[in-house]
């Protein structure tokens, strides 16, 4: 077995002739390889951090609502202390001429709205805070 | 021919413009927004001018500010591209009257082009077929089945006043027709507060087949054969061919779709480069759908098959050179394929995913065209259009295309966004795409038997392993042992 950092990110791998080549990107703790075009992810687990792990919905009743991709805040559908129901509507985000309306994935009251129209977001930035009224 | 020329937009099609200027030995002026300081299009021209904040409305889509640059920098002639100020009849007014040459059509037949009606009106004269039906309300059932009958079911009833598919009713058989008719014209009413309703022939599994045209300003004009993009996404085109599998197998299509676009474009008082589009039905049946007044995203197909540069050509025609090809001069050889590679994310719907672009490889080899605006380490701005790379493909045969084009998406890598690549891979190995089996609604059926790619257990243990590696790298890096030059351990003499 061989493996050589051939250029920045690129990592060719002789395994007896077989010889593969994989780009390996960082996201957060994953890695993202890609095999001719095609991609995976791999997560190298470090047992110290596995009580630390947490989930995007957690046992507080909580739901933090973010913005998939990057872009600008064209609408604020919600203020806070809102009721809200699942699925409902509440922060429109514009990118590349497209439009993703953000929804509440539990029914519950508005905690915090972190959006005003025309502000820049960044992917994966939490935008709203919803209280499950199931609590 | 021009001195100096201004491209009034940005991304790949800015820097395709530019490479024929360079190519013909005229300088080029770049407008750019805040956000594409930067941009490869910039990078790519002689002069480059600021336009304005990022919103296209504020920058790009300003012709006055457009026309100001020209000015100031001296361009006698502005290329617009397509989108933004590409296809609108005032502004290339403006460019007129303020003596600026606009490179494309006239005013008067981006004017008389730009409504869907009055297209359609202007192709019908011109002996271009439209969809059969009629286009003003029905008097009543028996007209409706009067008309059904002339144009054969199925039919399909739309709401005048509609859109958005309401008021709109599929007809397959007579006796349907009636409760069909009374349906739709209560939905309207309901829907538009308007019940009138008028009837067309339902196109089934219809295929979008455009005809390239080039016409001069002194009458002469040329169709250079058909690209098909059938395969297309919430009406967005995908993937594109030259020439179409559909019009291969129907031969005497070309002539005849070749006749009736210039026919219809001649009509307009058009000239420069232009695409009429048609729909095409199974039977071979095609009508005319609309009329595109401008440079297509979709261009180097047809000057991968034809040979002919397009965007030298329209910067001749605008100069008011003649065109010297004949109709008898323009051959199609072999096949070619472009796929649109876009910043967007297969896992969120196909959200955008502007960004870094943080690491960037691209194909070459036989037959490959890349025609990109973007370079690795820019990021790609949220205001403008996802399109990042057309990759474009040319070989002996459908086939071969086919593989070639596959080959290339192995050898792409886009890294820090996500883009599109996969979905290219699966699509073109899937089975009906590579038989030519395509229609419109193509798509949305690949969509559900579409499968997963499987990697093989061997890759996914390479992989975990590289993974492995990649997440000690420093370590991995110091171990490594030293390796010396041949050429430092030579004696000095």
């Amino acid at each position: 077995m061989s493996a050589a950092l051939v250029e920045r990110g690129v990592w060719s791998l002789l395994d007896g002739v077989t010889q593969r080549e994989f780009r390996v990107e960082r996201d957060g703790e994953d890695f993202v390889l890609t095999l001719r075009g095609r991609s995976m992810r791999i997560r190298i687990e470090d047992p110290r951090g596995w009580t630390a792990t947490s989930s995007g919905k957690s046992n507080t009743g909580l739901a933090k609502v973010s913005t998939p991709m990057p872009g600008k805040v064209v609408r604020v559908l919600v203020h806070v202390g809102d009721l809200v129901q699942a699925s409902q509507g509440l922060v429109v985000v514009e990118a590349m001429k497209m439009q993703n309306e953000l929804k509440s994935p539990i029914a519950g009251i508005v905690k915090q709205v972190q959006a005003l129209e025309g502000a820049t977001v960044s992917a994966n930035q939490v935008l709203v805070v919803v209280e499950s009224s199931a609590s | 021919m021009f001195r100096k020329v201004l491209v009034a937009n940005r991304g790949e099609i800015a820097v395709r413009v530019m490479r024929a200027l360079r190519e013909m030995k005229i300088a080029s002026v770049a407008v750019y927004s805040d956000v594409d300081r930067n941009a490869l299009h910039v990078r790519m021209a002689d002069e480059a001018i600021g336009i304005g904040p990022a919103p296209s409305g504020e920058s790009y889509l300003r012709g006055d500010k457009i026309v100001a640059a020209a000015r100031s920098t001296g361009a006698e002639a502005i290329h617009p591209g397509y989108g933004f100020l590409s296809e609108n009849a005032e502004f290339a007014a403006l460019c007129e009257q303020e003596g600026l040459v606009f490179i494309g059509p006239p005013a008067s037949a981006i004017q008389k082009l730009g409504s869907k009606t009055s297209a359609r009106e202007l192709a019908k004269k011109a002996g271009t077929p439209i969809p059969p039906g009629t286009e003003e309300a029905l008097k009543d059932a028996s007209e409706a089945k009067r008309i059904a009958n002339e144009i054969g079911y199925p039919v399909i009833l739309k709401a005048a006043a509609g859109g958005g598919g309401k008021g709109m009713r599929r007809v397959e058989r007579e006796e349907d027709l009636e409760a069909a008719l009374r349906d739709a014209s209560s939905e309207a009413e309901r829907s538009f507060r308007n019940a009138d309703v008028y009837i067309e022939k339902f196109i089934v599994r219809p295929r979008h087949i455009e005809i390239q045209i080039l016409g001069d300003q002194h009458g002469n004009m040329i169709y250079l054969g058909e690209r098909e993009c059938s395969v297309q996404r919430r009406h967005q085109k995908v993937i594109e061919e030259a020439p179409s599998p559909f019009i291969v197998r129907h031969p005497e299509l070309r002539a005849q779709m070749g006749e009736a676009a210039v026919a219809a474009a001649k009509a307009a008082g058009y000239f420069n480069a232009g695409t009429v589009e048609f729909l095409a039905d199974e039977s071979g049946r095609f009508y005319f759908l609309e009329m595109n007044t401008r440079l297509q995203v979709e261009h180097p197909v047809t000057e991968c098959i034809t040979g002919i540069d397009l965007v030298k050509w329209q910067l001749r025609i605008a100069a008011g050179e003649p065109l010297t090809i004949r109709q008898e001069d323009v051959s199609i050889r072999g096949w070619s394929m472009e796929c649109r590679l876009y910043a967007e994310d297969p896992d969120q719907g196909y959200l955008p995913s502007p960004g870094l672009i943080s690491a960037l490889s691209l194909p070459g080899g036989p037959g490959i065209r890349i025609d990109s605006g973007v370079y690795e380490g820019w990021t790609v701005p949220f205001d403008y259009d996802p399109l990042l790379i057309k990759l474009v493909a040319w070989a002996e045969n459908r086939d071969e295309v086919i593989a070639r084009l596959i080959r290339a998406l192995e050898e792409t890598h886009i890294g820090g966004i996500k883009t599109n690549i996969e979905f290219f891979l699966d699509v073109l190995g899937d089975a009906i795409f590579q038989a030519g089996e395509i229609h419109t609604g193509f798509l949305e059926e690949w969509f559900v038997r579409r499968k997963k790619h499987e990697f093989s257990a061997a890759e996914i243990d390479a992989a975990k392993m590289v993974a492995t590696l990649a997440s000690t790298q420093r370590k991995i890096e110091t171990v490594q042992p030293h390796v010396r030059s041949k050429w430092k351990e030579l004696p000095l003499r």
